[in-house]
């Protein structure tokens, strides 16, 4: 059964006082309570609910609260930036190693065999040389994370 | 906007605008967890996660969105999530353990007298108060967000993470049950 008008302005009263009506509703609700003393009191009512809402009391936090949570934030703020950081840190070395890596191999052709020695074959020789220079490049790159680490932790447990 | 420069800055981490953000939400945010889970030893422990969680994530926050309904979320997560964890039962209100669905409020206001005229300011407010403790957490948080914080209805979808059209829905049920709950414990209670 369709509703009324009257029932479908009821049914929008609460959200009227609560300011959460679209412009048409709203204006839909205003034409109707200047008819209607029922829908208007009714209205007044969700207001004063709405308004004893806003007012009520504002419960503060303890003392000391806000200073440990304070506190509490900013170390691990600080710790955030060290994570950063260390990521950072791991990311060039793991770009350097490879960068050594790449460069290395021609480079030490180069000196050893001359230019040509780069476009000789000799994949076998070749490959285990790369696998060298990989090795330890990532066991440099490997313990020089680990030392920071080991650094940053020292350093954050001083603090 | 200065707040947007707080962000910025506390994105870059500096630690002042950390502690200006803190000092100017402390109450909202206190409030609004207080509102949610109702223990104010729970409601403490929460706070501080709440900015633990900021530090963590500000980094990630896009500056182009509204800040406060973002840390409102980061908030009101922490809340569902601990509610969910620690007492389920809550998240469907009344208050647990009560066979004759008694709430809390209900049980506050039981031992109180009947309203009379002229009743205080305050007297009304703590009535209004424990009506609103008793309605089921989804209401309440859109209550408090809306009434409190004074959120629009959009910022409210985004921080309960529902849609608009569900936020209204829970507005306007959420302030029936309140209007019944008043009616019926405090008959012709004046709020003027």
């Amino acid at each position: 059964m369709a509703m009324s008008e009257h029932d479908e302005i009821r049914e929008l009263l609460a959200l009227g006082a609560s300011g959460a009506l679209e412009r048409e509703e709203e204006e839909r609700v205003a034409r109707h309570i200047r008819a209607c003393a029922l829908c208007s009191e009714e209205l007044e009512e969700w207001r004063l609910i709405a308004t004893g809402l806003r007012r009520l009391p504002t419960p503060q936090p303890p003392r000391g609260l806000v200073e440990r949570a304070r506190a509490r934030a900013e170390v691990r703020l600080a710790e955030e930036a060290d994570r950063r950081w260390n990521r950072g840190v791991l990311a060039f070395v793991i770009v350097f190693a490879w960068v050594i890596t790449l460069l290395s191999w021609p480079l030490f052709r180069l000196v050893t065999g001359g230019f040509l020695s780069l476009v000789e074959p000799g994949l076998n020789k070749a490959w285990i040389a790369f696998a060298a220079f990989t090795t330890l490049a990532w066991v440099g790159g490997g313990g020089a994370a680990i030392l920071l680490s080991l650094h940053q932790r020292r350093e954050r447990r001083l603090a | 906007m200065a707040r947007d420069t707080e962000v910025a800055r506390l994105k870059r981490g500096d630690l002042d605008a950390l502690s200006e953000l803190i000092t100017r939400y402390q109450n909202r945010v206190y409030r609004f967890l207080l509102r949610i889970v109702r223990e104010p030893a729970e409601a403490e422990d929460l706070f501080q996660q709440t900015w633990l969680r900021l530090a963590e994530r500000i980094r990630h926050f896009d500056e182009s969105r509204n800040f406060e309904a973002w840390l409102f979320t980061l908030a009101r997560n922490l809340a569902i999530d601990h509610l969910r964890r620690i007492r389920p039962a809550s998240l469907d209100e009344p208050v647990p353990g009560d066979s004759r669905g008694e709430t809390a409020a209900d049980r506050l206001a039981s031992r109180e007298r009947p309203a009379i005229e002229g009743i205080l300011e305050r007297e009304r407010a703590t009535r209004l108060g424990e009506a609103l403790e008793a309605l089921p957490v989804s209401y309440r948080e859109v209550v408090t967000l809306r009434f409190e914080e004074e959120m629009k209805l959009e910022e409210i979808a985004q921080v309960v993470g529902a849609p608009l059209s569900t936020v209204k829905t829970r507005l306007r049920r959420s302030l029936e049950q309140l209007r019944i709950r008043l009616e019926r414990k405090h008959p012709g209670m004046d709020w003027q």
